[in-house]
């Protein structure tokens, strides 16, 4: 092990998973260091969803480790998963905000269900939060009357509410009209800012260049190069990679 | 005679009810030392079932707008019950669910017109004949210059109750006559009324009845040849209870020594007047007003009895552990898979085996137990209606499988299922008829009651239908109502 993988937050090592016949992912390997922003990219079907969804046990990993602050996820009880809620937040592409509540409550729900926080406090922490993603007028509304953008950056405050050490985000913008993925980006790297550790799914390779330390390309099942943005997207060094890029820049023009 | 109904579906019924309580029933001595009579007396209550539509024998007068059964078949039992010293108390229900009632012990005798047949006597223990009064047809007015008797009736159709000996004398002694069968004399003689039939075969007195209140019938003797103890009226008794049967009988040789039985009718024919003279349906109201509360609180308990349980039984087949899950499927597919009416007749009787329940508490029971066979699959529906997402992130943020249930998935569920479940309180309210059949006074049992003691075959059955009616339409109307104050999300 090099002192890298000693510090790592996320140590993933071989990890695979399979649906029935079909192996989706074939042996990721890679680690992820607490405050880093990693992004995610490649084609459609490679199993990037799939893969993140490993990392908080949404899907239970066919084999390989997922070590997370020393422990192996993969080995974890029924209970102990439920306890990453607290610690892994994550971001969905439909948003997934609770139609049946107001804003509001669909932040302090978490909060006070599984930290047993008191309403008060739950109250307090959730506005905080909506104020911080430019929300706060809309405590009292339903999901059904916000805008693409603004859903999205309520879910984020949500999945904040619980204090995460992790955020998951899948393709958090690819669902929005394009004038809305700004605030949703903006948002986004403003926790990068302040030091969140992310794992970003996604297909914004502006984002990808100004906000990852590191992206990773995943390509038939595997990582198939892991590398500063500026490195990977100006000088990949694998050809599935170069393909990807080129391919990108293509349709960019 | 008369009502000694043996429909075939009717029995197939009780067949299967008596199926299944049968181990029970099988454990019980049935000759054992017979304490009928002793129990009788040491509770002080003689408890008669009876199916008061069927005048003169028993039916009901509105005193006061209050109802009450009279008849001669009642005022035999009043005797009976003073001859023993004991109060008599009468449980009304329909007539295919005496004898069943009598084998369950829900009830000491059963008195109603019940014609002693070899079959019955397999089932059940028999007074003496109390009653026989010879058979009739009745006919339109105007056709009595062509049919004098059954040999007048050559090839036409003649109506009778499904099963009884009217039908079966009707089949052998009319040659290629059409023997048309029905379940309830009024809807006979609707039928004799618009010339769908020609004649209706029924027992003198009721004939005579209906003559006396309706000027456009008459009543000629039917001409059969018949042996008198093979027609009869008895009343019916559980299997063994010899000493109440011969207790019974000393009162029957005494009215029959008396001569009571004419002075019972004469009685009986005043109480028909005073029912008649008034055969406005205002004048009912009270039967109506029986029928629809108890309409209301059965389907009202039922719903509400019925959606707990729908929601017991959904979260039980939603569970990973088998041993939950496979019952509430089971279960669901077998109450889904078997007619409401076998069971409601099985809650009375199969449950009443072992626990006593009144007939209000079985029919409530019997509907909700059916009712959250169909309320779970309707949630079943409405919860996988509900986006996958919804739950990926409850669980993404660390909720229990029963919190995520409780304040994510069922509200919304609910909310999907609101126009379904809706309908099925609207299915419960028409369907909750079914359980006139034990007795419970509901809107079709009050309404066969009435058409039997007004001899008004059609407007109680249109005051019924208009009374469904709204109680469905406003329910409607109310749960639009809420559907559109939960759709502000
Ligand atoms: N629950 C599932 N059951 C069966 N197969 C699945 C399931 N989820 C994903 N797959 C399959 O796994 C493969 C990878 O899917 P995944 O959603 O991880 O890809 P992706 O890289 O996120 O693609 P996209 O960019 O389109 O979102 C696909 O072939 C998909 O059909
Ligand atoms: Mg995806």
């Amino acid at each position: 092990m090099t002192k890298n993988d000693e510090q790592a937050l996320i140590q993933v090592n071989d990890l695979k998973k399979s649906f029935g016949e079909n192996e989706v992912l074939k042996g990721i390997n890679g680690n992820i260091q607490t405050g880093q922003v990693i992004c995610v990219i490649g084609p459609s079907g490679s199993g990037k969803s799939t893969f993140l969804r490993c990392l908080n046990m949404l899907e239970q990993p066919t084999s390989g480790q997922i070590i997370f602050d020393g422990k192996d996820l993969t080995k974890f009880t029924h209970k102990e998963v439920a306890t990453l809620g607290e610690r892994i937040g994550m971001v969905f592409q439909s948003f997934n905000l609770f139609p049946n509540m107001t804003v509001l409550d669909n932040m302090k729900l978490a909060p006070k269900k599984v930290k047993h926080m008191r309403d008060q406090e739950a109250t307090e922490v959730s506005l905080k939060l909506l104020y911080r993603v430019g929300l706060k007028e809309k405590a009292n509304v339903y999901p059904s009357s916000l805008s693409g953008g603004q859903a999205q950056r309520v879910a984020m405050a949500r999945a904040l509410a619980m204090n995460p050490q992790v955020m998951l985000f899948d393709e958090p913008t690819s669902a929005l009209d394009p004038e809305m993925v700004g605030e949703v980006l903006e948002v986004m790297q403003e926790l990068a800012n302040e030091g969140m550790t992310m794992v970003v799914v996604t297909h914004e390779m502006g984002f990808a260049k100004k906000v990852a330390d590191k992206v990773w390309f995943m390509a038939d099942g595997y990582i198939q190069e892991k590398n500063t943005p500026d490195q990977l997207f100006d000088h990949p060094e694998n050809e599935r990679t170069k393909e990807f890029i080129n391919k990108i820049i293509n349709e960019d023009e | 005679m008369g009502k000694s109904k043996l429909k075939t579906v009717m029995q197939l019924l009780l067949v299967v009810v008596i199926v299944g309580m049968g181990s029970l029933l099988a454990r019980r001595p049935a000759h054992a030392d017979d304490q009928s009579l002793n129990r009788v007396k040491q509770s002080g209550t003689l408890t008669v079932g009876t199916a008061p539509d069927y005048p003169p024998f028993e039916f009901q007068v509105n005193k006061g707008g209050n109802q009450e059964d009279v008849g001669m078949d009642i005022d035999i039992a009043k005797q009976i019950a003073k001859n023993l010293h004991v109060k008599l108390k009468i449980k009304n229900m329909s007539f295919e669910s005496l004898l069943v009632a009598v084998q369950s012990g829900k009830i000491d005798m059963a008195i109603g017109g019940i014609n002693p047949t070899p079959e019955r006597k397999q089932n059940a223990d028999f007074s003496k004949i109390y009653y026989s009064g010879g058979q009739d047809f009745l006919i339109n007015k105007n056709d009595a210059g062509q049919i004098k008797n059954k040999n007048s009736l050559k090839g036409k159709k003649v109506g009778t109750q499904t099963g009884t000996l009217q039908q079966s004398l009707a089949k052998k002694d009319i040659p290629n006559a059409h023997v048309v069968g029905m379940d309830k004399t009024p809807d006979l003689v609707l039928a004799l009324k618009t010339h769908k039939v020609a004649a209706v075969g029924v027992e003198k007195p009721v004939a005579q009845a209906y003559v006396a209140n309706d000027h456009d019938l008459k009543a000629i003797d039917s001409g059969y040849k018949l042996n008198k103890n093979d027609v009869g009226t008895a009343i019916a008794f559980k299997k063994g209870n010899t000493s109440l049967v011969n207790a019974v009988n000393q009162s029957i040789d005494q009215i029959h020594k008396k001569n009571l039985i004419p002075q019972y009718l004469k009685d009986a024919g005043k109480h028909m007047k005073v029912n008649t003279n008034n055969t406005s349906m205002w004048h009912y109201w009270k039967y109506f007003a029986t029928g629809v509360e108890y309409t209301l609180i059965i389907s009202v308990v039922s719903v509400f009895f019925g959606i707990i349980l729908g929601i017991i039984l959904v979260l039980m087949r939603l569970s990973k552990y088998k041993f939950l899950s496979w019952p509430s499927i089971a279960y669901t597919e077998f109450v889904r898979g078997t007619p409401m009416m076998v069971q409601v007749l099985f809650v009375y009787f199969g449950l009443g085996v072992l626990v006593n329940i009144p007939a209000l508490t079985a029919g409530i029971i019997a509907v909700s137990l059916n009712s959250g066979a169909y309320v779970s699959e309707i949630i079943r529906g409405g919860i996988n209606a509900v986006d996958k997402g919804q739950s990926e992130a409850s669980r993404s943020l660390g909720l229990s499988k029963k919190d995520m249930m409780a304040s994510v998935i069922l509200p919304q569920a609910f909310k999907n299922i609101w126009p379904a479940l809706g309908n099925e309180f609207i299915t419960i309210i028409k369907d909750s008829s079914i359980v006139s059949i034990i007795g419970v006074t509901e809107i079709v049992y009050e309404l066969n009651i009435m058409r039997a003691d007004t001899y008004r075959g059609v407007a109680p059955i249109a005051v019924a239908m208009i009374l469904y009616f709204i109680l469905s339409f406003s329910l409607s109307r109310v749960l639009n109502y809420f559907e559109r104050r939960m759709n502000h999300d």
